[in-house]
């Protein structure tokens, strides 16, 4: 077994009555890909938020790589090496690709405190940048604003953007959220590339199922701000109670996404 | 795909970024604005020239009075610097940093009254009191824009906005009342010193303003171009991105806004020196509302935008309000109506311009290179 390297301890959110995450433990091992699966309004963006620092936990800890990080404020744990994308596409619409990237290979140096030299002599941020931008195949619109990217392009542009750090943890929240089907596998064959050519451990929560099915190590399912079940693949989809409150929801997700005329 | 891309767009991501110039390129690349300041270094000269008057005023007894074609450009010429100034000043925070205020102007008048006390009261050398009044203005300022600056962690948008206008609307009432200032009247500052005094040398004033002017516009450049730059203007499109990118964003904005307002600060004693005089309005909020309109005329975000809101503005301001158009048996009277036409060009300005005159020339000229 190899180490754990992100570990949630009881983890507990309350906005006022509402329990919208009770106490969840999940432990996340070195290099793997982590998949929290769950219907909607099941806690799981508010559980990647109590991660990330976006809010503090009523009770509970969080522990990354040994150290307790519950209290930390949001961008420090972005320079402990872990990193967030987020359900909607979240970018600087008005600045090029290359830039939205540069920022974020900048933020975890320790050079971003510069306000006299021209950013064009940071050699190391624009290499790293192109290098990244390489990688999730947008070499070729560097220059183009963010905003002139189709959807799926924004998509492998925030991917591209938190790897520019080189954290240690990707903290994915659907990836795959508002693409056409078609442009769906090409991002998880980036996923995976990422995956294995940099060794990241990344924590997902997706609603495809075909997509979590094919490319988790470990499943976590929650419903109602609990964790349900944890398991390998093959594990979750042979649970019962997981059956019962989740996979019988799938189908009616699958008639929702065909009225909308999207595809499951 | 991964694996093609990886080498080839490092140089190109370089050359193509930005500007990386050796001296001579440099000046190249920025021949305007070497022109530019060429005829402004020239400027007095220049209409002293054309008009036959000295730059340095008329010869009266034994010292020069203030008269003259040259002379009255240069003062015109002041005001344009102490503007821009400040209208560059709100830009850095307002347009490359995104924080909206309505409590510039009192950065700006605190400049002008905290020198017309220190030189009037201070019972010191008007020299040292000079330097003194610089040391304290930028300290003042500094300290009051790092404060509301921290406010701007609690508050976002209009509420900080609405907060700023509260706290300078605080600043005027304050002055107004205050005795030792005369109140409404203002404060005439009489004890400057003399090689600083608009009444006797105003050539070396218009270079004092000049210098300002040159000085802030190339450190904005400077820093929106560093790193820290790229930051505000990554807080400017999606602050909570640049969070989560791993950046303290209040610390950014603290910077951005206490740098503001030191500059206004600076733009408040060159405008305090020029008129000799600290009145409370320019602790009005219409001094921001006016900086806040320059900045849009000009262009929200751009280097030159802001001088040519600012010089645009003012140079319509001193010429067309005076200005009787008589057509036929028709006389209109501009200065009676100066506020409905200053509007009307307002209204027409945005429509042709939606980004500014600056803001809108460089979209064209992106669009043009794009089609090429």
């Amino acid at each position: 077994m190899s180490d754990v390297i992100l570990q949630a301890k009881n983890l507990r959110k309350e906005f006022g009555g509402l329990v919208a995450v009770a106490d969840v433990s999940l432990d996340v091992q070195q290099g793997s890909l982590h998949s929290i699966i769950g219907p909607n309004g099941a806690g799981k963006t508010t559980f990647f938020n109590l991660i990330s620092g976006k809010y503090r936990p009523t009770s509970g800890r969080v522990i990354f790589q040994g150290a307790d990080i519950t209290d930390m404020p949001l961008y420090k744990r972005i320079h402990k090496g872990m990193g967030r994308s987020f359900q909607i596409t979240n970018i600087f619409p008005n600045l090029t690709v290359l830039e939205n990237v540069r920022l974020a290979v900048q933020a975890t140096s320790d050079k971003n405190f510069n306000f006299w030299r021209h950013s064009a002599y940071f050699d190391g941020f624009i290499e790293r940048a192109a290098y990244v931008l390489g990688l999730v195949g947008l070499g070729q619109q560097m220059h183009v604003p963010a905003t002139s990217l189709p959807h799926g392009g924004k998509r492998k542009l925030e991917l591209a953007m938190l790897l520019a750090p080189d954290p240690a943890i990707l903290l994915l929240d659907e990836p795959t959220a508002g693409m056409a089907s078609e442009q769906v596998p090409e991002l998880i064959d980036t996923i995976n590339a990422v995956r294995q050519q940099e060794n990241k451990t990344i924590v997902m929560i997706e609603h495809n199922m075909n997509v979590v099915m094919g490319i988790s190590d470990r499943i976590s399912v929650m419903n109602m701000g609990e964790l349900l079940a944890e398991g390998t693949p093959e594990e979750i989809t042979k649970n019962s109670v997981v059956q019962e409150v989740y996979l019988g929801q799938l189908y009616d997700d699958v008639d929702e996404m065909a009225a909308r005329g999207g595809q499951a | 795909m991964a694996e093609t891309t990886h080498t080839t767009p490092n140089k190109s991501a370089r050359t193509a970024s930005a500007q990386r110039l050796g001296f001579v390129a440099g000046l190249r690349e920025n021949w305007l604005y070497w022109l530019i300041l060429v005829i402004l270094v020239l400027f007095p000269f220049i209409i002293g020239w054309l008009s036959g008057d000295s730059p340095f005023g008329a010869p009266r007894g034994d010292r020069m009075v203030m008269r003259g074609e040259s002379v009255y450009a240069q003062s015109i010429l002041i005001n344009i610097f102490a503007l821009a100034v400040l209208v560059m000043s709100y830009n850095l925070m307002f347009g490359f940093t995104g924080v909206i205020s309505f409590g510039h102007a009192l950065f700006f008048g605190l400049g002008g009254y905290l020198m017309g006390i220190i030189l009037e009261f201070g019972g010191m050398d008007p020299n040292l009191g000079l330097l003194v009044s610089l040391v304290v203005v930028l300290a003042v300022t500094g300290v009051l824009g790092f404060i509301v600056g921290l406010v701007s962690l609690r508050l976002r948008g209009i509420y900080f906005a609405i907060f700023t206008l509260a706290i300078a609307e605080m600043g005027w009432l304050f002055f107004r009342g205050l005795e030792i200032t005369n109140g409404e009247d203002g404060l005439n500052i009489a004890s400057m010193p003399e090689w600083i005094d608009p009444a006797r040398n105003r050539i070396l004033v218009y270079y004092v303003g000049l210098a300002l002017f040159v000085l802030t516009f190339v450190l904005i450049r400077r820093l929106v171009n560093s790193p820290v730059g790229s930051v505000f203007q990554a807080i400017r499109e999606n602050e909570e991105r640049a969070q989560v990118l791993g950046y303290n964003t209040l610390r950014y904005k603290l910077f951005s806004i206490t740098v503001a307002g030191m500059l206004a600060g600076l733009a408040g004693m060159l405008l305090a020196i020029m008129n000799k005089e600290a009145r409370p309005e320019i602790l009005n909020v219409s001094v921001t509302v006016d900086a806040l309109l320059m900045t849009i005329i000009g262009g929200v975000g751009t280097f030159t935008g802001p001088v040519i809101g600012a010089s645009g503005l003012h140079l319509l301001d001193t010429f067309l309000r005076e200005a009787v158009i008589t057509i036929g048996p028709l006389t209109i009277d501009i200065g009676e109506r100066w506020t409905l036409i200053l509007g009307f060009i307002f209204v027409l300005v945005v429509l042709i311009f939606p980004y500014g005159v600056v803001g809108t020339w460089k979209r064209l000229q992106m669009r043009f290179r794009r089609n090429k």
